[in-house]
This record gives C-alpha cells, sequence and structure tokens, in this order.
C-alpha cells in the first residue's frame, strides 16, 4: 500500500493585513504578481513530485494569507499540476481558506468545480464591533452572503472560523455568534484565543488593545465548548469542533506525526524524517529556492517521541497507549504516569489503561503542563 | 619639643564637606594648582578612583596623595592631602583620617549651607583637635547665599568664618586663598623623629604585587625599608620591603619617612586584616610604651544574605567576595544556605551604604546576577535556657516562648531640615518607634532634630522616604547609641503551607500587623499563577496573622498550532520549560528570584 501524504500549499496574499495576523502574507500585490506566484508554486509541485512516487494524496489543503485572491485560471493551474504530478486519491479532501467579502458565487462555483470540496470561511465573529475592532475589511452581512453562496455553489463541508478573546468581546456577545453561526448549520467550526504576537501591530505597545481577563477568556473558552456540544458539535482538538465525520483530515494529520509537505513561500513540511520550511519571502521562493535551510531539521527518535506527545494530546483522543506502542515500542504509562501525576490530582489531566488526555480545563494551560511533562 | 625645619613646610590636612557640595571638586583644582598633575591629567575627581566613586559622586574609601606648593614668599611646602570618606558608615574610618592631620578644610555649599554630614564631620575634626578652615563654595551659582552661609558657620558649627575664603572649585576660583589658608592657619605637625617609631594606620589596599599597602601618618620616630616593625593591635611583625609617599599617579620610594610626614609602608604583608585602620605601627625592636589612642576593631552593623540568581555561579559569587575582602576588612561573609535561594553568603556591613557599594561592585566587576535578602541587624536575645546570644539572621531568632528578654541595636540619629518639612520628618521619625531627643532651630529656617531611632528602622527605607518628605532637602547624620529592650517577634511566611526560611523578619509587636500584610500583598503580585491555588500566609508562632491567595492559572497563551509550524510551538514550549528552570521551587511552588526581590525591596511607597 502506498504512503499517504497531505499537501499545503500557501497563497502569501491579503486585500490588508489584520492587525494580529503573524503569517507570511504580502498586502496589495498585483494580479500579475499573485499569477507569478501560482506558476512558481506549480513548479514547486512538479520538482517535488519525484519525492512522491510512492505516496497517495488524500489532503490537499489552500491556506493563507488569502487563497481567494488567486484567480481560477491560477487555481487552474495548481490542480493541473497536481493531478498531473501525483496520485490524488479519488476521496481527498480538498479544502480551501476562504474570506468573506473576497469570493462571489460564480468564483465559488468555480473552486467547486476545481475540485475544492472543503471550505473554511474566516467569520471571526458575527459582531461587526469586533470585527472593525480585529481590523477586519469584511462585515457580518458579507460572511453570511459567502455562506450562503458556497451552500449553492455546492459546498456540502463548510467551516468557519471564530476567535475567543477579541477585544471587546463578552461571554455574552461570544454565545451570540455561536447561536448565529450554529444556525447556519456549518459541519466544522474552529474556535481560535486571540494571540498577541511580537511583530504585529497588535504586538506593539501602542496598538496592543484592550483585551478581555485571563479568566473571561478562560470562561468563554469553556463557554464555547459547552455551547458547542449542545449543538452537535464535538470537540476533537483544543482549537477544532466538527459533526461526526466532518474533521478535518488534513489537519489531523498535524497533530498525528503523519507526513505532508508544503508548498509556496513560508510552507512547513514533515517528510521522510525530517522538518523543513520554504522561505518566507516572494522573492527567494519564486527564484527555485524551496527550502530554507535554516529551518531543516533532522528528527531524532527523542523529538519524533516528544513530538508526537505534544501534538497528540492537543486531540481530544490524547495520547493512545496502543498507538504510542505501536510507534515507539514501549509502554507510555511507564514513562508518563509520574509526570501526569500532579496534573492529574488538579483535574487537568485524565489517565487510564488508553492513554492521557485534557479536560476542558487542561486544554487551557496544556502549555504549562506540557512544557513540565515533556523532555524539552 | 621644637618643631625641626622639615616639619615646619609640612601640612597635613583633609577635605570634609556634605556630599555633593565639592569636596573632590576641590581636592582636584589642589592638585592643578600646585602643578602636581597637569589639567590634561586630570579625569574629572582625581582621587575617587573607582568608577562607582566618580558616578555617585561619593568618597569610598580614603585617599592621600602630596601636593608641592610654591607660597607666594618663595618657601615650598609639603601639603599632604587625606581624602576622607564622607558617609556616616565609614565615620570611624573618617575619624582616623582626621587624627593623621592637622587641619581640615570643611566646605560648605553657598546655595545648601550646613548640612547633617557637615556638621558631623566637624565635629569629629573638633573632637580630633584639628584646625578647621571654612571655605564656602559653589559661589558661581545663582542661588549662592555666602553671608547666609557664613552665619550659619558661625553660628551652629561655633567657627570664625568672617574671612573665609569663598570660592568656586568648579571654575577654579579661589583657590590661591585656600592655599594660603591651609600654610597661614593650618599648624605643621610636630613629632619627635628620635623617639620610638609610632605610626597611625588611616587606610590599606592589597596588590598583588606588593602586597598590603599601608598608608601611615608618623606621629614620631622614623621609619626605613628593612625595618622591623610591629602592628601593636595583634603584635604581628613585618619586615619593612619600602617606604614612600603618594603622588597622584602612583607610589614614589623614599630612603626613610619621619615623624609628621605622610606616606606608604610595604612590608609583604599578606592580609589587609592585619593593618585595620586606626592601628599603631611601631618597631618590633625598641617599641613605644603606649599605642595611639582611638583603636577600635569596627564590626558589621547590617547583615543580609547574598545569592547568585544563578545557582551554578555560588563559587563564582565566593571568589569575588574573597577578592573584595582583599581590599575590605570590614566585609564579613560565611556560607549559608536557605531551601527558597539556594547556596549563598550571609554578609555583614558597616551600613547600607557599605552594603549597596558591595552589591554594585560584585555585579558590576564579577558580572553577577544576585539576590540580596532585606538587610537586618544584630539583635540581641536573653534566652531562657541559653543565656544572651547575639542574632544576625532573622530565621534564627528563638522563638517567643524562649525569649526572656530581646534587645535592638539603637542610633542617635541628627536630622537637618528646612522648617517647612519638620512636621512630615516628626511624624516619620515616630512611626519609626523614634524616641524625640531635641530640636533646635539652627536659623529660621532651618531645623536640627534629634531622635533615638531602631537602627532596623533605619535599614528599613528611611533615607529614601526622609529624601521623599523632604523633598529631597533633609540629611541625616547617626551613630550607634546601644542596645534598647524591645518587644520583638519572629514573622514568618508559608507559601501553599509550607514555610520559607528566607521570609523570616524580625519586626516590632506593634507593626507585625501592617507589615505582614503589606509582606504578603507584595507577594501575591509576585508569585506567578500557578495550575492550582495558592495560599500566601503571614504566622507569628502559630498564628496566622494575614492571608492572601494567589489565584489559579487559568489559561496560557494558546497559539494555533496550524499550517504544520510544528518547530515554533516546540520552541514556546522550550522556552517555558527554561523559564521554570530559573524558578525557585518552594514545594510544589515556583516562584522567580525576582518575586523575593520585590519583598526584600518593599519601601515606604508600599
Amino acid at each position: 500500500m502506498k504512503k499517504k501524504l497531505g499537501i499545503y500549499i500557501h497563497i502569501p496574499f491579503c486585500r490588508s493585513r489584520c492587525p494580529y495576523c503573524d503569517f507570511y502574507s504580502n498586502a496589495g500585490c498585483q494580479k500579475e504578481e499573485i499569477s507569478r506566484y501560482a506558476a512558481a508554486v506549480a513548479g514547486q509541485l512538479r520538482v517535488w513530485s519525484r519525492m512522491c512516487r510512492e505516496h497517495t494524496v488524500d489532503t490537499v489543503y489552500f491556506g493563507g494569507g488569502t487563497p481567494t485572491l488567486l484567480s481560477l485560471r491560477d487555481f487552474g493551474l495548481l490542480f493541473e499540476a497536481l493531478h498531473g504530478n501525483y496520485d490524488i486519491a479519488p476521496d481527498a479532501e480538498v479544502s480551501c481558506e476562504c474570506n468573506p467579502a473576497t469570493a462571489d458565487a460564480g468564483y465559488l462555483r468555480g473552486l467547486r468545480t476545481l475540485g475544492v470540496n472543503r471550505l473554511s470561511i474566516g467569520a471571526q465573529s458575527l459582531d461587526d464591533g469586533e470585527l472593525l475592532s480585529l481590523g477586519r475589511i469584511h462585515t457580518v452581512s458579507d460572511f453570511f452572503r459567502t455562506y450562503h453562496d458556497a451552500r449553492d455553489a455546492g459546498f456540502g463541508n463548510i467551516s468557519a472560523d471564530i476567535m475567543i478573546g477579541i477585544p471587546g468581546q463578552s461571554t455574552k456577545s461570544l454565545l451570540n455568534t455561536l447561536k448565529r453561526l450554529s444556525d447556519l448549520e456549518p459541519e466544522h467550526v474552529s474556535a481560535y484565543c486571540l494571540k498577541i504576537e511580537e511583530g504585529t501591530p497588535f504586538g506593539k505597545t501602542a496598538g496592543r488593545p484592550e483585551l478581555p481577563g485571563e479568566d473571561e477568556v478562560a470562561e468563554m473558552y469553556l463557554g464555547t465548548i459547552e455551547f458547542l456540544a449542545g449543538s452537535g458539535f464535538y470537540q476533537y482538538e483544543i482549537s477544532n469542533f466538527a459533526r461526526p465525520g466532518y474533521e478535518c483530515r488534513h489537519n489531523i494529520k498535524y497533530w498525528s506525526c503523519d507526513e505532508y509537505l508544503g508548498f509556496g513561500a513560508s510552507a512547513h513540511s514533515c517528510f521522510g524524517g525530517e522538518r523543513f520550511a520554504c522561505p518566507a519571502s516572494l522573492e527567494r521562493f519564486c527564484r527555485g529556492e524551496y527550502v530554507d535551510k535554516a529551518s531543516r531539521i533532522k528528527l531524532t527518535d527523542a523529538d519524533l517521541e516528544t513530538e508526537y506527545v505534544m501534538l497528540t494530546m492537543r486531540r481530544t483522543t490524547g495520547l493512545v497507549a496502543g498507538e504510542y506502542a505501536r510507534r515507539f515500542g514501549s509502554d507510555p504509562h511507564k514513562k508518563y504516569d509520574a509526570r501526569f501525576r500532579e496534573f492529574m490530582d488538579l483535574g487537568l489531566v485524565i489517565a487510564d489503561d488508553s492513554g492521557y488526555r485534557f479536560t476542558p480545563r487542561g486544554m487551557l494551560v496544556s502549555n504549562s503542563v506540557l512544557s513540565s511533562v515533556l523532555d524539552l | 619639643m621644637d618643631k625641626t625645619a622639615r616639619q615646619k613646610r609640612i601640612r597635613n590636612f583633609s577635605i570634609i564637606a556634605h556630599i555633593d557640595h565639592g569636596k573632590s571638586t576641590l581636592a582636584d583644582r589642589l592638585l592643578e594648582a600646585t602643578s602636581t598633575v597637569s589639567k590634561r591629567e586630570i579625569k574629572e575627581q582625581l582621587l575617587d578612583s573607582m568608577d562607582l566613586e566618580r558616578e555617585r559622586g561619593i568618597t569610598i574609601k580614603a585617599h592621600a596623595v602630596r601636593l608641592n606648593y610654591t607660597a607666594p614668599d618663595g618657601e615650598v611646602y609639603t601639603l599632604n592631602l587625606i581624602d576622607t570618606p564622607g558617609h556616616v558608615d565609614f565615620n570611624y574610618e573618617v575619624s582616623r583620617s582626621l587624627n593623621a592631620c592637622e587641619g581640615a578644610l570643611l566646605v560648605v555649599d553657598a546655595t545648601q549651607g550646613v548640612e547633617a554630614q557637615t556638621l558631623a564631620n566637624a565635629y569629629l575634626a573638633i573632637d580630633a583637635n584639628l584646625e578647621i578652615v571654612p571655605v564656602i563654595n559653589k559661589i558661581d551659582l545663582p542661588a549662592a547665599d555666602i553671608e547666609r552661609v557664613r552665619n550659619e558657620i558661625e553660628e551652629i558649627i561655633g567657627i570664625p568664618a568672617a574671612d573665609c575664603p569663598a570660592i568656586s572649585a568648579k571654575l577654579g576660583a579661589g583657590i590661591d586663598q585656600v592655599l594660603e589658608r591651609i600654610v597661614r592657619d593650618i599648624p605643621p605637625p610636630g613629632g619627635d623623629e628620635d623617639a620610638p617609631l609610632r605610626c597611625l594606620i588611616f587606610d590599606s589596599y592589597y596588590d598583588s604585587y606588593l602586597g598590603v599597602v599601608v598608608y601611615v601618618r608618623v606621629m614620631d620616630g622614623c621609619v626605613r625599608p628593612g625595618d622591623r616593625i610591629m602592628m601593636m593591635s595583634s603584635r604581628k611583625t613585618f619586615e619593612v620591603v619600602d617606604v614612600g609617599i603618594m603622588e597622584p599617579f602612583g607610589l614614589e620610594k623614599r630612603d626613610c619617612l619621619a615623624a609628621g610626614d605622610v606616606g606608604y609602608i610595604t612590608a609583604s604583608i599578606k592580609n589587609v586584616g592585619d593593618t585595620r585602620v586606626g592601628d599603631t605601627i611601631t618597631s618590633a625592636d625598641r617599641p613605644c610604651a603606649e599605642p595611639l589612642p582611638g583603636f577600635k576593631k569596627v564590626n558589621p552593623m547590617v547583615f543580609a544574605g547574598i545569592y547568585p540568581a544563578d545557582g551554578a555561579r555560588y563559587e563564582d559569587l565566593r571568589e569575588a567576595l574573597e577578592k573584595l575582602r582583599l581590599n575590605d576588612a570590614s566585609l564579613v561573609f560565611e556560607p549559608e544556605s536557605s531551601v527558597a535561594l539556594g547556596s549563598g553568603f550571609r554578609c555583614g556591613f558597616l551600613g547600607l551604604l557599605h552594603m549597596e557599594i558591595i552589591e554594585e561592585r560584585l555585579e558590576r566587576e564579577f558580572n553577577l546576577d544576585l539576590i540580596t535578602t532585606a538587610p537586618s541587624v544584630i539583635y540581641e536575645v536573653e534566652c531562657k535556657n541559653r543565656g544572651r546570644i547575639k542574632i544576625d539572621n532573622p530565621t534564627d531568632f528563638p522563638s517567643a516562648d524562649e525569649i526572656e528578654k530581646a534587645y535592638e541595636p539603637i542610633v542617635k540619629a541628627g536630622i537637618i531640615t528646612p522648617s517647612e518639612y519638620v512636621g512630615g520628618l516628626m511624624e516619620l521619625c515616630q512611626e519609626r518607634r523614634g524616641v524625640f531627643i531635641d530640636m533646635k532651630y539652627l536659623d529660621p529656617t532651618r531645623v536640627e532634630l534629634v531622635y533615638r531611632l531602631p537602627l532596623s528602622e533605619i535599614v528599613f527605607d528611611f533615607f529614601d522616604a526622609l529624601k521623599s518628605r523632604s523633598r529631597g532637602y533633609a540629611s541625616l547624620d547617626y551613630e550607634f547609641d546601644g542596645y534598647a529592650e524591645s518587644n520583638l517577634v519572629k514573622l514568618d511566611f508559608l507559601i501553599n503551607g509550607e514555610q520559607v526560611d528566607a521570609l523570616t523578619f524580625i519586626v516590632h509587636e506593634d507593626k507585625v500587623y501592617s507589615m505582614a500584610r503589606r509582606i504578603a500583598e507584595k507577594l501575591k503580585e509576585n508569585i506567578p499563577r500557578q495550575l492550582f491555588e495558592v495560599p500566601i500566609q503571614a504566622a507569628v508562632g502559630r498564628r496566622i496573622i494575614a492571608r492572601e491567595t494567589v489565584k489559579a492559572l487559568r489559561k496560557d497563551v494558546l497559539a494555533k498550532c496550524y499550517g504544520g509550524d510544528i518547530t515554533r510551538k516546540k520552541k514556546l514550549l522550550e522556552k517555558q520549560k527554561e523559564g521554570k528552570k530559573r524558578m525557585r521551587q518552594l514545594g510544589s511552588v515556583q516562584i522567580e528570584p525576582e518575586a523575593f526581590m520585590a519583598v526584600f525591596r518593599l519601601n515606604d511607597e508600599d
């Protein structure tokens, strides 16, 4: 049987930069420049396909940036490169991120026709005031229009991203967002806590917004889990919720240490026992520099084990003892029972014969727990 | 006995002043005016050779230098300037330096007038029978009021100042007048060159090539290379290698130092502890009958634990302290270990300034990151079964049921302040358990307050409080004034139910509740939230008298683990783990060293 592979394609362009975002992206680029970039990515897809003769691609993910700034023609080129050079599984999950108001009905129909079968819409909030405080360029009604257009275009698997801890957000306004969202009946919801990143406008002292308090955000997070559970979305990862059967298969690869290749500037890969990334520079990437040497790490057995625990603990299934034993040939209880003990006593971690997993309260402090438990 | 022609051409003097009144600048000008150094060679404040001294505008160690002055009548004089530390911590050293002189220039700032240290130093000089030559400095400043200051000198200190030089050391104006006064008013030294040797040690320092270099004033007799000398306090003997004088840029050898001279002696001495300031050097073969009066072994007054912030640098800290002790016989230390702070040293200092200087030198010159505990004083306790014991570490303070009586050191403090702040400062002294002794108007606008205060209150941020309540105008001087019985209790802190040894304080009964609350609050502010609730309790014996709670950490920064950038996520966790390594582990609670510092540096504003 061929090995499975996920493909991530990064589209580093945006209409305007959001003040909290630190993903690699460029604002205000011309159509021609974007097309040139798409052609370069198609080139990378062709070159790297030689490494993937033994693989079947079962997930493709277009992320950004704003992938929907690519023209349908550019998308067509990329799909051509994918299908012409890779063994794409017939039931592959093909996701694309989409910002409201960047894609109209015709465009979405085009994406669906090209083969995108899962759309992830960056709603962020269903409160215009909060969208404004995040510096988003779309409104709530833009989101509704895009959502309905996507359904009309035939997307049967739609996810919406929302944010917790937005400046000015309250538990009440968050629940209102969740309520309006669940009324739309999407298949999947991602809920991320806003993090102030260094080097972003929010990260500068002058631009730092007034954020809801730590305890309030914790309550909001727990409230989100509770609300979504009551609406038929089960939590399968710290920030991700789905109706059964609609988990994002691509993202699950990240949390399972499965193989994926990242195409386009700043895209990350985990492949053949190594991690590496493309340079976060349009110029370097378009010159054909596909691997930023500084990013390249050969994973040792110990790295693999640490990363596996770090990542799999993000999932609600947690560290599954049987799977761990299969991968590393040892019983995780021997190593981790004592290390998790104090956190079990605090009600942050559940441990049993089948393995370890965080409670909802534990997920909130997972960094503190993992930084103490892991061999870093 | 008649003075010799040689003696008649010598003047030994020092300069005394309140801090910032211009002592070191005047010294520089005197060196320049006598062409001892050229203008080009003058670094600002030549005599204050340590960086720290120049930066803070204070003199930490005594220094001495020889000036050759050609008087207007053509006669050439040797002027020996002995510069003294001006701070109360070093009063004993000052008094010894003054005893090496026949006169002193009393520098007073024309805008500030007489201040607490002006007075304290003037009294020391009067006690040493010195001829005092007042000098009014900073007359170039617009706020200068020469007449007022003249009156103050006459009224407050009681020395004539009608025709005293009014100068600007900064601009170099009036320096000639000062030199003429030194020659005219300060008597030449006496002493019998043929009598048995008697030298007063007023300073010493360790040089890695020469061994200890001892600064002396020869009172009687003379000393030459090859002589056998004896330290009278320890009766240790040494053979003199060199004698000579102090030039601004180094030592200069001479054949002999004789009665009246100021100079140095080297004798292959390895330890500054053998050359105590104030001790008498005599001849081993022909010793004098009596040592010079006034010698005492100075004892540290203030103690604190010094710990490396990074426990791995304990040995570096030990070496650094040992190096500093080479030049500072008053620094004492011994190893101490604390559950909370790790391994470090209990150090004794002459006072707060001395402590700050040592801390700063350790950090700067040895590149150490330190945690210094709150300074404490030496308590004496009459125990029910152990008799009277001395306690320099609060942790060793006996429990209440063991104590018969407890005593704490008291100082007599003089505060000089503009009269408008008197009320506030009396309040401060009252709050600090002071007992009023005296108040007198020095002139219609300035007041001297005298209080007896517990030293423990002085070491607890008194100076800053004094400054802030007088807008910086009040000045302070104090001297040790014995022990007094006091109701002292031991205040402990428990974090998450465990007692923390570094957080033990000796507090007066009347203040224990407010102190307990303040420290508990400070701890709460500085203990990072843990994954569980952390109670902070203040206890006297078994009784809990204050309590705070650090709420449990609810939420980490949950970054999106997304787009497959795993390396970044891992680095974040690594950083978090690294941060934990710096922390001190108290049971299951982790605390950064800074949290302790915040408590140790608690001040009047908190």
